[in-house]
């Protein structure tokens, strides 16, 4: 053997070990690029042996080659288990992930409670083909109380304690007028809601606010009747409170309807045992109801005699209160987001 | 009002329990407000009689009696009578008491120093059974004498009941009477209806006068009525020889019941007329009128006049009076004078009963701000042929109860009688309305029984007089009314024909819908705040207010121009309760007078608009373990409100920078759609915060709804996305540092033309490297054609051009990475 060929197996030798204690010792991806760029690259000790090859004599280089050839394996080895070992380490690092952090969402908004009663009894009559309308706040002692059949000087108009701008001008009672709106506006039929804010001068309780929201309801046209109008109410009430409510009328008083009715509902609140909110009867009153009266007709041009009417109002407060078991409405109005964000 | 069931009885027979005579009343449109049992509380006490009293062997001050309570003692019927503990001092062998029996509970309990109820049960006391317990007035509630039992007059019968014993044994209705509904503020009147409801008639007490036949109304008083118009009808009666004195019992436990303090005999007569059959009454002491003369007539101007509560009243020259010959004695209707008050001393009662105008007496109850019984029924139209009656059934009761002499005849002034109205009544009508099939003969059978008679009318009609005690039956509809309720609401059929409504009032709510889901999506939460604030609050802000009247208070006592004050007053309550990180919108109105030239909203001079007004306050996201606890700032809200127009203006609106028309923020950016104002977003005036105690910043923004929804971008159009992807090229310039991100984008979108889809600034830079002075702006370009996919060389050329532009344009320079 050549004194060439004799170095190149003495190196080969001293690789193969070398390779093999720094494979051992590779931890780390730099470790391994490392490793890679000592043994493996163009110029590294691997490669430099094939350079090395080419001073050894022709009728030793085959065996000397393949020598060298097994070495690259060899260390070609060494990578692949020293890169599984630390592939399958930082996999094992990075696998660890707390699910139980909270997730990044951001809180939804909401929307006010009386909002939301005002958006389903919208979607209700209007499933019912009533359109809606909207009217002033400030409103003439005319629409609010003349053209509705309340005679200047009657204790009726005492039924609503009223906000005064000057002259004959007011804050709205009660979403009535904006029937006399509607109606002077338009020739029958018409049959809208009439959904807003009005305002009543009462000191302020856990009961009673100076304002609220009422949604009114007219049906003009020729062949209403009280039949109709009574249908029109149950429709709506098993729409909005239930499929299997009981419900009772009773004659009231409203000078622009006649008859006037006031509709009761099983108190859903102890099932009509009686409880605290229906004061023990056992029955919820839900809202008010008539024909419209002949001289409210004529008031805005309508022949009472070919055409028949009927009206209707709620309280949005008074109803929202009770479906979310509410018991004091100044609540409705302070917007603490306590409350708020619990809809 | 007050109905004692005890007293209803006097003029229709029932038979039936409270709760069903309240559940008829309320149907016939009296609602039944609550029913109270007046003798509730002495169930189980009874009337007994002590047979006989022993000591008790084991204790000095106690006795053993044996009582008698007739059959009701709880106990076997051979162990009555029952044996009872006393330690009262007084108790003696055939005294009658009150025995609480087993069970009873005892109203006040005289050994606890709270007097605290307690419920009495058999007890052995030291070797003793006890069955009940004989009772003080204390303990019973009836007296503050605790030191014995107390005492029953003998007349007592053995096993009463003590709540009948003492005439308590009444069931009282509160019933709500509608201001149409005059006739049943009265006893007779809710008996009419009741009577209506079984089928039945209600029938008044026959009254019987025994005149004295030697004297003569008419030469004792003289009554001349100078406006006739508010008062149509005068009556008066005078009885003599009356002797004042407390009420007799029967006629005190009346009143009592009704809610009424009995007072002497002659005011208490007054009231029983009154809630008899409805007609106040006034009862003025003869003696103290004055030439014997009363004449009703108008007061003078500012004249002066104390009523009985003692209170000085200044009475205006529409104010009805009652005067005698020198003075006046009484404010017709609403409540007579000090000076002709009966006293124990009056000998003789002159009966004033009348019918006045509704309005006239309303408007003088209003304007002395003075309400009396009288008063509320006269307003609401009492019975102008039922004066004499009433007035000879006061007449009566005094010749009964108060010993007087009825004087002969009566004065009636009463110069045109208001006739009973007859109204005409179509049955198809009727059923028309109510959608009915009812038959004539049943509508007449209807109303027979409160008092409407009916005769036959032209073809396919009736008539109906109509009773003068039922001022609201003027037409038609109102018998229809009457029909129906009578019949009962109940038996209508509920009925229902769709019908859709085809209205030129389209809702806008689908666009109002789309803000309200985009803002909660967006993470706020809507408010409704009071549209009433305080004028003070409002008035440095704005010229053209709404003011209230009459406000309940200072505070609540303009309608508020803005919604900014609203959203202020809201995040102090917020902030106060510890809650500083708002996100709030609100869909509310704004008002105003409307100024010369400006068109009101509806009512003339007044000015609505419908506004949507956003606040963001305190924090920027909820602090959590991925973000920090940065501040919101107006970048925040403007990014709200671009986000919100976008969806549904698109890109028709404008921001207008450094706006100066809100004078309620700073960093003021204004929104336009071509050129209108539809309103603002800005940080709140610390002066403004001040004012409302605010301590963080607030950023507000209001916009105008109806302006936002005509805008509307309408039904969209689409753009086909290109099919070919887009060459980015990110470009960063270093430019003054006062120049505006808007003209730079601008110059960017103009030089790079048509292939330019987008642009965004992703970062700003200042500070070292950069030189002072200087900032940086590195934009991202989004090169497509739409055709094809461009070449390096194609994005080059607007690239270069967009840097020749900027930099020449901005003195700029671009920054190498």
């Amino acid at each position: 053997m050549s004194e060439p060929a004799a170095e190149l197996v003495r190196a080969i030798e001293a690789i193969r070990n070398s390779a093999q204690q720094s494979a051992s010792l590779v931890a780390s991806k730099d470790d391994l690029e490392k490793f890679r760029i000592e043994y493996l690259a163009r110029k590294g000790k691997v490669g430099d042996l094939f350079e090395q090859l080419k001073t050894v004599l022709p009728e030793e280089k085959p065996a000397l080659g393949k020598e060298l050839n097994s070495l690259r394996t060899f260390v070609d080895e060494l990578f692949n288990s020293a890169s599984q070992k630390i592939g399958a380490a930082s996999a094992a690092k990075t696998s660890f992930i707390d699910l139980t952090l909270p997730g990044r969402g951001k809180p939804l908004g909401t929307r006010h409670p009386i909002t939301q009663t005002l958006d389903d009894l919208r979607g209700i009559f209007s499933s019912m083909g009533f359109g809606v309308v909207d009217g002033p706040e400030i409103e003439d002692d005319y629409h609010n109380f003349a053209a509705l059949n309340f005679p200047p000087d009657h204790p009726a108009r005492d039924m609503q304690d009223t906000f005064f701008i000057e002259g004959d001008v007011l804050l709205r009672t009660h979403t009535s007028p904006v029937q006399i709106r509607v109606m002077e506006e338009r020739k029958p039929p018409v049959r809208v809601i009439m959904p807003g804010r009005v305002y009543r001068n009462e000191a302020i309780s856990a009961r009673s606010y100076c304002l609220f929201h009422q949604v009114e309801g007219l049906y003009v046209d020729r062949n209403v009747t009280f039949s109709e109008l009574k249908g029109t109410l149950v429709a709506f009430a098993r729409e909005f409170y239930g499929r299997s409510l009981k419900y009772k009328f009773r004659p009231s008083f409203f000078p622009f309807t006649e008859p006037s009715l006031e509709m009761d509902i099983t108190c859903f609140l102890c099932s009509g045992k009686g409880c605290r909110v229906c004061k023990q009867s056992g029955w919820l009153e839900v809202l008010g109801a008539g024909m419209v009266h002949p001289k409210v007709l004529k008031n805005v041009g309508y022949d009472p005699e070919e055409f028949t009417g009927f009206a209707f109002g709620l309280g949005v407060e008074r109803t929202t209160m009770l479906r979310l078991g509410i018991s004091d409405i100044r609540l409705l109005f302070e917007n603490d987001v306590r409350f708020l964000k619990q809809f | 009002m007050r109905i004692s069931s005890k007293w209803l009885a006097r003029y229709v027979q029932f038979k039936i329990s409270p709760e069903v005579l309240a559940e008829k009343l309320t149907s016939a449109g009296l609602e039944v407000e609550g029913i109270e049992r007046l003798g509730e509380k002495y169930e189980k006490f009874v009337v007994g009689e002590v047979l006989s009293v022993r000591k008790h062997t084991n204790a000095n001050k106690l006795t053993v009696c044996s009582v008698d309570v007739g059959s009701k003692g709880g106990k076997e019927e051979s162990l009555l009578p029952l044996q009872i503990v006393c330690g009262a001092p007084n108790v003696a062998a055939k005294q009658k008491v009150v025995v609480g029996l087993v069970g009873a509970t005892v109203p006040r309990n005289q050994h606890d120093p709270d007097g605290k109820p307690f419920v009495l049960s058999k007890v052995n006391i030291r070797g003793e059974e006890s069955f009940g317990m004989i009772c003080s007035s204390y303990e019973l509630g009836l007296g503050n004498d605790a030191s014995g039992i107390m005492v029953l007059d003998v007349s007592g019968k053995v096993g009463t009941p003590l709540a009948s014993f003492l005439g308590m044994d009444d069931v009282v209705y509160e019933i709500g009477v509608t201001p149409n509904r005059p006739d049943c503020l009265c006893h007779l009147g809710i008996a009419r209806e009741v009577a209506a409801s079984l089928k039945k008639k209600a029938v008044q007490e026959k009254i019987v006068l025994h005149e004295d036949k030697k004297s003569s109304v008419k030469k004792a008083i003289s009554i001349e009525v100078k406006d006739s118009k508010g008062c149509p009808r005068y009556t008066a009666r005078l009885v003599t020889n009356v002797h004042v004195a407390p009420s007799p019992e029967w006629l005190q436990s009346y009143l009592k019941s009704c809610g009424l303090r009995p007072i002497n005999n002659v005011v208490d007569v007054g009231n029983f007329v009154m809630y008899e059959c409805g007609q106040p009454l006034h009862m003025f002491d003869y003696g103290k009128i004055a030439g014997k003369k009363i004449v009703v007539r108008n007061a003078a101007e500012g004249e002066k006049f104390r009523t009985l509560d003692g209170i000085d009243r200044t009475l205006s020259s529409d104010t009805l009076m009652i005067c005698d010959a020198q003075k006046p004695v009484a404010i017709a209707g609403v409540m007579g004078g000090m000076n002709s008050e009966i006293s124990d001393a009056t000998a003789a009662v002159l009966i004033e009963s009348a019918y006045f105008a509704p309005s006239g007496i309303r408007k003088t109850s209003k304007h002395l701000a003075l309400q009396s019984d009288a008063a509320y029924r006269f307003e609401r139209g009492t019975d102008p042929n039922g004066t004499k009656s009433a007035a000879d059934r006061a007449a009566m009761l005094l010749a009964e109860i108060a010993g007087g002499v009825v004087n002969q005849g009566v004065v009636d002034i009463y110069p045109h009688k208001i006739k009973e109205r007859v109204v005409r009544v179509r049955t198809t009508r009727v059923n028309k309305v109510l959608g009915t099939d009812l038959s004539s003969q049943e509508m007449k059978q209807l109303l027979s029984p409160i008092g409407i008679t009916t005769s036959p009318g032209p073809k396919g009609t009736f008539l109906c007089t109509c009773p003068t005690y039922r001022p609201d039956l003027e037409e038609e509809i109102d018998i229809v009314e009457e029909i129906a309720r009578l019949h009962g609401y109940s038996k209508i059929e509920d009925k229902m024909v769709s019908a859709i409504d085809f209205s030129q009032h389209v809702s806008r709510h689908s666009e109002v819908g789309t803000l309200r889901a985009s803002l909660e999506g967006l993470g706020f939460n809507e408010i409704v705040t009071n549209s009433l604030l305080d004028l003070e609050l409002v008035a440095p802000f704005s010229s053209d207010i709404v003011k209230i009247k009459n406000p309940i208070s200072k505070d609540l006592s303009a309608m508020r121009p803005n919604t900014v004050f609203s959203m202020l007053q809201t995040v102090y309550h917020n902030t106060n309760l510890g809650i500083g990180d708002l996100k709030l919108y609100e869909l509310g109105r704004t008002y105003a007078k409307a100024e010369s030239g400006e068109p009101a909203s509806v009512v003339k001079g007044y000015r609505e608009r419908e506004i949507l007004s956003l606040c963001m306050t305190g924090r920027r996201e909820p602090t959590g373990w991925h973000s920090g606890a940065e501040m919101v700032d107006i970048y925040d809200l403007k990014g709200v409100v671009a986000s919100l127009l976008g969806k549904i203006l698109l890109d028709k609106f404008q921001f207008i920078c450094y706006d100066s028309r809100s004078p309620l923020t700073e960093q003021t950016i204004a929104i336009e759609i071509d050129g209108t104002y539809i309103g603002f977003l800005g940080k709140v005036k610390a002066e403004l915060l001040k004012r409302f105690s605010v301590e963080s910043d607030v950023y507000v923004s209001e916009l105008s709804v109806r302006d936002l929804i005509q805008g509307e971008a309408g039904v969209k159009k689409f753009v086909p996305p290109s099919k070919f992807p887009s060459v980015k090229r990110d470009l960063a310039f270093i430019l003054g540092k006062d120049v505006l991100m808007e003209a730079v984008e601008r110059q960017i979108r103009k030089s790079s033309g048509a292939l330019l889809r987008d642009v965004t600034l992703f970062d700003i830079f200042e500070g070292k490297p950069l030189p002072e002075g200087k900032k940086s702006f590195a934009f991202t370009l989004d090169l497509n054609s739409g055709a094809k996919t461009l070449t390096e060389e194609e994005a080059s050329q607007v690239i270069d051009a967009v840097v020749k532009d900027v930099c020449r344009e901005f003195n700029a320079e671009l920054r190498s990475s």
